[in-house]
This record gives C-alpha cells, sequence and structure tokens, in this order.
C-alpha cells in the first residue's frame, strides 16, 4: 500500500501547474486592486467609451442632425444624466441582467435613432416622437449596459462608491473625446455638396449595423 | 424626409475652423496617448504622469499578468501530454476509481501531517503553496499576512480540471477547512500588491500526501 501511495502521489504531482486562472488586461488589472483609484478608473471609463462601438454609434446618431454647439450640448447632457444614473445604481445594488439583452437594446437604440434621423416615425404615424426624451431613455439602458461590464470586472468593495464615480467621469470625459472626433470628421463631411445625398444612405448603413448587434447580441442571449 | 432642417451655410464650421480642429485634436492625442494610454496600458512613461497619476502602476500590472498567462499557457502545453496517463483517475473505469476512492483514499485519509511555511513577498510578487490531496480529502488551514495584506486564490487543479473555492483582496489572514473537490493539487495562491515585503505564514494540519511551494 505505502508503494502504491507513492505511486499515486507522483501521478498526482505530474504537471504541477500554476492554474489560479489569470485574468488578464483591464479585468486582470480591476481583480488584482482594492481601495480608491481615482485616474486609473477615469481613464478605464474613457477608455469604454471611446473604444465602445456601440455607444459611438448611439452618438453618431444623436449628434447627426445637430449643428449648433448648443443643441450638441443638451443631447449629450441628457445622454449622460440617463447612463450616469443607471451604471452607478446597477453597480451599487449589484443588478444582475443579461448583458446579452441589455447590449441587445443598445442595438435597439442605433436602429432607432437612424429611423428617427431618416424621418420614418413622421412618414409612417404622422408624428415625431420626443428626441430629449428618447435620448435619456436609451441612456438609461446605455448605462445599465456599462453596469454590467463592471460587475463582470468583479470589481472590489473597498473603495467601491469612489472608484465608480471616477470611472462616470471618464464615461463623460471619453464621451466628450469620441464626439470630438465624429463632430470633427462630420464637420468636413458636412461641408461637401454630397452630404445630403449620402446622409440618408449612411443612416441606412447605421441603422443596419444595429440591427447586426441586436442579432448578435440576441444569438449570444440564447447560445451562451 | 430628414427629422432636422437644412443648415444654412453659416451655421456650418469654415474650413478654417476645421482644420485649426483637427490640428488641435492631433496634438491633443498626442499628449493623451504619451501621458495617459502608454502608462495605462504598457508601463511606459516617458514622462512621468502616468506614475503620479498611478496610471503606470496600472500598465505594469496588466503587463505582469499577460506575462503570467503567457508563461501559464506555455505550462499548460508542456503539461499536456505527462498528465494524460493520469487520466483512468478521473473514474472513467469503476476498479479504478473504487480503487482510488476507498483504498487509497482510505489511507490517504489516515496519514494526516502537520506543516508551517512561510514565504515573504517583494511588492507584486506571487507565491503558491500547494498540497497533493485525493478527492474528499480535508485539510485544516490557517494563513496570515503578519500584519500586512495581501490578495489570494484558494485553488485547486489536476487530471485536467480546475477550482477556484475562494478568493479575495486586501486581506490580512484566513482559515478554514480545504476539501478537495478532486485528486490533485489544492493550495493558495498569494500577491503582494502592497508597497512593502509581506510575509506569508501557513499553517496546515489534515490528510494530505505532500506540501510544496510551486511558485
Amino acid at each position: 500500500m505505502a508503494i502504491l501511495s507513492v505511486v499515486l502521489a507522483m501521478l498526482l504531482s505530474t504537471g504541477l501547474a500554476a492554474a489560479h486562472a489569470v485574468a488578464e488586461g483591464d479585468k486582470g488589472y480591476i481583480q488584482e486592486i482594492y481601495g480608491v483609484h481615482l485616474v486609473p478608473f477615469m481613464y478605464l471609463g474613457a477608455k469604454h467609451m471611446v473604444t465602445g462601438y456601440d455607444h459611438l454609434l448611439f452618438l453618431l446618431g444623436v449628434v447627426f442632425f445637430l449643428y449648433r454647439l448648443q443643441h450638441i450640448a443638451i443631447y449629450v447632457t441628457l445622454f449622460a444624466i440617463g447612463h450616469s444614473t443607471t451604471m452607478i445604481l446597477g453597480v451599487w445594488f449589484g443588478w444582475n441582467v443579461s448583458a446579452y439583452l441589455i447590449d441587445a437594446i443598445i442595438g435597439l437604440s442605433v436602429v432607432y435613432k437612424a429611423l428617427d434621423n431618416l424621418g420614418a416615425y413622421q412618414r409612417w404615424f404622422g408624428v415625431q416622437p420626443n428626441t430629449k426624451a428618447a435620448t435619456l431613455i436609451f441612456g438609461f439602458f446605455h448605462g445599465l449596459g456599462l453596469a454590467t461590464k463592471i460587475l463582470e470586472y468583479d470589481i472590489a468593495q473597498d473603495g467601491l462608491l469612489p472608484n465608480l464615480l471616477a470611472f462616470n467621469v471618464g464615461v463623460e470625459l471619453g464621451q466628450l473625446i469620441a464626439l470630438a472626433m465624429i463632430l470633427i470628421a462630420m464637420g468636413y463631411w458636412r461641408r461637401t455638396t454630397s452630404f445630403w445625398k449620402h446622409a440618408y444612405t449612411a443612416n441606412v448603413l447605421m441603422m443596419t449595423a444595429g440591427f447586426v448587434l441586436i442579432g448578435y447580441q440576441l444569438t449570444g442571449y440564447f447560445v451562451a | 424626409m430628414y427629422n432636422s432642417d437644412t443648415p444654412t451655410r453659416a451655421e456650418l464650421p469654415t474650413s478654417a475652423q476645421l482644420l485649426k480642429s483637427t490640428i488641435i485634436a492631433i496634438v491633443a492625442a498626442i499628449a493623451i496617448l504619451v501621458a495617459i494610454v502608454l502608462p495605462s496600458e504598457y508601463g511606459i512613461d516617458p514622462t512621468g504622469a502616468g506614475r503620479v497619476l498611478g496610471l503606470t502602476e496600472m500598465g505594469e500590472i496588466k503587463t505582469q499578468l499577460a506575462e503570467e498567462a503567457e508563461q501559464d499557457r506555455i505550462r499548460d502545453e508542456q503539461n499536456a501530454v505527462p498528465t494524460a496517463p493520469a487520466a483512468p483517475q478521473q473514474g472513467s473505469n469503476l476498479l479504478d476509481r473504487i480503487y482510488a476512492e476507498f483504498l487509497v483514499g482510505t489511507a490517504h485519509a489516515q496519514e494526516t501531517r502537520t506543516d508551517e511555511m512561510s514565504v515573504t513577498l517583494a511588492p507584486g510578487e506571487g507565491a503558491e503553496i500547494k498540497l497533493v490531496m485525493v478527492k474528499g480529502a480535508q485539510a485544516n488551514f490557517a494563513w496570515t499576512a503578519n500584519g500586512a495584506l495581501v490578495n489570494f486564490d484558494t485553488h485547486g487543479d489536476g487530471g485536467g480540471e480546475n477550482i477556484s473555492y475562494e478568493k479575495g483582496r486586501g486581506v490580512a489572514e484566513d482559515e478554514g477547512v480545504l476539501e478537495a473537490a478532486f485528486d490533485g493539487n489544492h493550495g493558495w495562491f498569494w500577491r503582494n500588491r502592497t508597497d512593502a515585503p509581506v510575509t506569508v505564514t501557513l499553517k496546515t494540519s489534515g490528510a494530505y500526501s505532500d506540501i510544496k511551494r510551486i511558485i
């Protein structure tokens, strides 16, 4: 029996691997730290916004036909109020919403805004839904999406609220950076005579991307 | 057709305005890249701003985790072949299973031992100590960071299986009973994320055949 035990011990000890699963990147960093880290969380919030193509698409839709800075400011503020609210509440109370469903709704927000830009609601229903209310409401959903991502990151309880607020400030900064990029590109585009010709197509393409997002996320919901 | 009025020519930005905006954007982008993005992502901090803001630490942690994940992948590939013969232990064969769980399991359960180990971790360093246990075997443990704080992951692996029993961040100590979920190595990974060296002391007693520091 002693020999067998030794053999078994040898078998067990083959491949002594360090199998603590190492998460990498932003998630790995968040899982390694605790306490208040304001600037890093601001950075992560800004990064999330600038690299989040779904937010960018919606933002593009919102500002597509806005020209005056004060109008842009109103809509962006409404969107910011919307997503800040649900992001902080969602993380704080640990709302366990399916990331797939939320992201599908974010895809829907892109489709909605594209149709809005195309004047579809006026043509089909003879009414123009309140564009400000829609921006605020979809802001709520975008914030829920952010909250589910942060919860996936398994953020530490130690320093949670300051870190979340910093993340939120970062999201706003990132939104401003993304907006600046979009507005410069659109500034050049709007000056061309073909803008009005291509604007229709561009919104149809945006709607297509929104539908793809919906399909992608809904499939994930049922498959994953 | 559009949900918007056609803007007048005057409402559009002038060409000069646009050019100015573009140049400002490029300059801002370079500043953001050098002072913020490079420290945050790669720990590269030519201006020193990232260190002051706490971003370089994030880049260093990310780089370190990426290297460790790469090492894990290499180790997994190297271990892929030698672990194959151990497959019957997983209980595919009834006789093997009876043998492993009853005869050997009992034999091991009767062997209890007691150990105490200490490891000192430099800032950023990680260490792992594992017990060689059979399925269902139990070991009492208590560890302390001796007044400091560490991150930990109590986990096990063996025969192609992995499990994480408990994880914690910024914890001073932990104690309890570790029950092996399967035949293999079960133990603790600690990481020092403080600025000073930390000594972790682990006391164990129970049914395990060996105790080893792996990392």
